[in-house]
């Protein structure tokens, strides 16, 4: 049965930002969210600040979160998975397991928003010692010191003196498979870096990195700032392998490239730049739709760059990192997309059948 | 991937010097730690904040730091074509725990400004490196003896060749024209020239202001100079770190200037005419000051000529004329109105203008200089002088005469002349005297 009902799968900013958009060009959204609260990735890394500006991230998710709860259009199902769907553009029916047990829905178009993963450093290579060293953490393990205003280093509790970032872990790598940038790596880093000067004034902060891509606004918003004036140093060259030194340190050595030297140098705490992944709902809900997948398990996008939102399915349609390496501003911009093109399609269908 | 503790990280080595056997000589060859370096090379073990920091702390010096290893400023540097220098390789060294202020690098930068021209960070080197000198002065570092030396003269005599003060205005002896001293007659004049010291004292210098005081009389120019009252203006001085004898020199100059009415002041010397218009003005002493090319180039269809020279010339922009104070034209126009001259360019000209080595301090420091480069950068720009097919390099900078002459001969080029703009001017209009033509061609 044909229903103009949308279903935003994924709560996080771009399920968040594709059901408010549903609902304010008067369409009604069901946002389905596997775990027990909005705000997506964001909140369950526990994100210090929003990168470029350093919002922090539970008070801009809530704000997001409560545009949505606050609409009488959108349903929303917390704790809920998808388990089964059925039916056709314009009367899919989804079948839901929830806290309540089992729902089904029935809606005429569906906006994927199941973001991304962080690459788990341990997994395809053990080179910088993720699992090995207590002092070797990645990208959202230092969010979540930085949200609490408490960095050390995980060994011993102390406050690092010595801070390096090492940029394109598990991306830009055809032995991994992630051939992709992962886009954001470079500014949160550098965000991340920022903010450990400002807590630690007597840090050093060092960031290795192949090529700095900082894209657009972020050159002049993150980087500069990080160099200029929190004298974060960025050293062209990376980081190889991490080895333990007897006085409990973490000796990181590299290539120095533009001096053509090598490099080894003490640190107290070692920042992995661990890039994006399809998360495994992205998976799991591109496999249960038949929506087609790319190479690195994004949803695929046939239209290309003037139609980044629309799957191989008609109906169903995607935003933001479940379509490959996004920022916010990216997630929210397809996401709006997304859900403009939601609305349109079921109100194409509803006047056909009118007509 | 070995663990935990199982590999034991190298030690950083560096050997001074590698003995090579020459499979043909047999003899032993000591090489230097450069090439020990391509078989073993030194291990970096730390970077760091602190030497932009004590670099940030000098007004100035902080822009350093700002270099993100973009590398356009190398290719433009004109001491890294005769060795290894350049904005980024001093950032990177610096970074690497490098003493900017006890390095040899300090002291080898002319501050052409080429390297800001092109800089995406704006890394000022115009500005880092006379502070960063200052800071070395200051703090008594190594500073090296022959530049230590003009900073001595220029404080005892007024001038960077330490000549007697009273003999500042002989050369005018030989004009052959009248020069007015405004000692004797202070009446108001419409421009003093500020001949400055290369071309008060060196003799090659001194012809070019005999020129200079020919032309301006046939022209009908009302002028004068200061005569032995003139103490050198000392930009350079500045540059090369001696921020402190020039803020002297800008009193000593002032309370001269003051002491005449004058419409314009007008000096051969780019350095000078580069403190008129951009430092005096900051300490509050505003004067109209022209380049003596700026003054004569509106005159030029005024100029009556005698003579065609028959001479393919090409042109060399002084950095303080062009670069830092963006006239390109007014030699131009002037080279380009004397009969029979031909221009030709060389490929490094205008805002890429290659630096003969004399700004900042490089003047005074030829014998370090060399000491760190392959070869003088005054050598390497009469090279390419040479390759354009020019019988003559022409100059309207006070340093080039004789660096370009010196450059010449060493370089095997002797049959390219060298000679100042008013030098062509001189000879075309037939104004020297006892002379009937000729010397140009």
């Amino acid at each position: 049965m044909s229903s103009d009902t949308i279903a935003v799968i994924g709560g996080g900013p771009g399920g968040l930002r594709a059901a408010r958009g549903i609902a304010e060009i008067g369409g009604s959204a069901v946002l389905i969210e596997q775990r027990e609260f909005l705000g997506g990735t964001p909140i369950a890394e526990n994100y210090a600040g929003l990168t470029p500006h350093n919002e922090p991230a539970e008070a801009a998710m809530r704000r997001m979160a409560e545009a949505v709860t606050s609409h009488p259009a959108v349903q929303v199902r917390l704790g809920t998975q998808v388990v089964a769907a059925e039916g056709e553009a314009g009367a899919f029916t989804l079948t839901l397991r929830g806290p309540d047990g089992r729902e089904q829905v029935g809606c005429g178009a569906i906006v994927l928003a199941t973001g991304f993963g962080h690459f788990d450093p341990g997994r395809e290579t053990q080179m910088y010692g993720y699992y090995e060293f207590p002092d070797v953490i990645a990208l959202q393990d230092l969010e979540a010191m930085l949200k609490v205003h408490n960095v050390v280093r995980p060994s011993n509790g102390q406050p690092p003196e010595r801070v390096c970032f090492v940029q394109c872990v598990g991306s830009r790598d055809r032995q991994i498979g992630n051939e992709y940038c992962s886009k954001v790596c470079c500014g949160v880093a550098s965000k991340e870096a920022i903010e450990v000067r400002q807590l630690l004034p007597d840090s050093k902060v060092f960031i290795f990195y192949i090529d700095m891509r900082m894209y657009g606004f972020w050159e002049s918003q993150i980087y500069w700032p990080a160099q200029e004036q929190h004298h974060v140093q960025y050293i062209k060259g990376i980081i190889t392998e991490v080895l333990p030194t007897k006085d409990g340190r973490l000796l990181v050595r590299g290539e120095d490239t533009t001096m053509g030297r090598p490099m080894e140098v003490p640190m107290d705490l070692v920042v992995l730049s661990v890039g994006m992944e399809p998360s495994p709902g992205t998976r799991a809900m591109a496999r249960l739709l038949g929506v087609k997948q790319d190479k690195y398990g994004f949803i695929h996008a046939p239209g290309g760059p003037l139609d980044p939102v629309s799957t191989d399915r008609e109906g169903i349609y995607a935003c933001g990192a479940a379509l490959g390496p996004a920022d916010l501003e990216d997630t929210v911009s397809s996401a709006a997309n997304a859900a403009l093109r939601a609305v349109a399609y079921v109100r194409s269908r509803s006047l056909s059948a009118a007509g | 991937m070995p663990l935990s503790g199982r590999k034991v990280p190298p030690r950083a080595v560096e050997k001074e010097l590698a003995t090579v056997a020459s499979p043909i000589s047999g003899r032993e060859v000591e090489l230097p730690a450069m090439w020990n370096r391509m078989f073993e090379p030194r291990v970096l073990t730390d970077y760091g904040p602190d030497g932009f920091a004590a670099l940030a702390a000098l007004p100035g010096a902080e822009s350093l730091e700002w270099c993100y290893g973009c590398g356009k400023c190398i290719p433009v540097c004109p001491v890294d074509v005769v060795g290894e220098y350049g904005p980024r390789k001093l950032h990177r060294k610096v970074q690497t725990g490098a003493d900017l202020l006890a390095d040899p690098d300090l002291w080898l930068c002319t501050t052409c400004g080429n390297c800001l021209r092109v800089c995406p960070k704006q890394v000022d080197m115009i500005q880092i490196m006379p502070a960063a000198r200052e800071a070395a002065l200051a703090g008594g570092g190594p500073v090296p003896g022959e530049l230590a030396e003009v900073f001595e003269k220029t404080f005892r005599y007024g001038n960077a060749l330490g000549a007697n003060p009273r003999r500042r205005a002989e050369w005018a002896a030989a004009a052959g024209v009248p020069v007015r001293v405004l000692a004797r007659d202070p009446s108001p004049v419409d421009v003093l020239f500020y001949v400055e010291d290369y071309w008060s004292y060196h003799p090659r210098g001194q012809q070019a202001a005999r020129a200079f005081a020919r032309v301006a009389t046939a022209l009908g120019i009302d002028w004068a100079i200061l005569g032995p009252e003139e103490k050198t203006i000392g930009d350079s001085q500045r540059l090369a770190g001696e921020k402190g004898l020039f803020d002297s020199l800008v009193e000593d100059v002032t309370a001269t200037l003051a002491k005449y009415s004058f419409r314009r002041i007008v000096t051969p010397d780019p350095h000078a005419f580069n403190a008129l218009v951009k430092e005096y003005p900051r300490r509050g002493h505003e004067f109209t000051a022209l380049h003596y090319t700026q003054l004569l180039a509106p005159l030029a269809g005024q100029m009556t000529w005698a003579r065609e020279l028959d001479l393919t010339v090409t042109f060399h922009d002084p950095c303080y004329l062009g670069r830092h104070n963006g006239e390109y034209d007014a030699p131009r126009t002037l080279i380009e109105a004397i009969p029979g001259v031909r221009l030709v360019e060389m490929g490094r000209c205008r805002q890429n203008g290659y630096c003969c080595g004399g700004g900042g301090g490089g003047m005074w420091l030829d014998g370090f200089s060399r000491e760190h480069a392959a070869e003088r950068l005054s050598e390497r720009r009469v090279r390419e002088a040479a390759q354009t097919g020019a019988q003559a390099l022409v100059v309207c900078c006070p340093y080039e005469v004789s660096r370009f002459e010196d450059a010449a001969k060493s370089t095997g080029n002797e049959h390219l002349r060298v000679l100042d703009i008013i030098e062509l001017i001189d000879e075309a209009m037939g104004l020297r005297p006892g002379e009937a033509g000729a010397a140009g061609g």
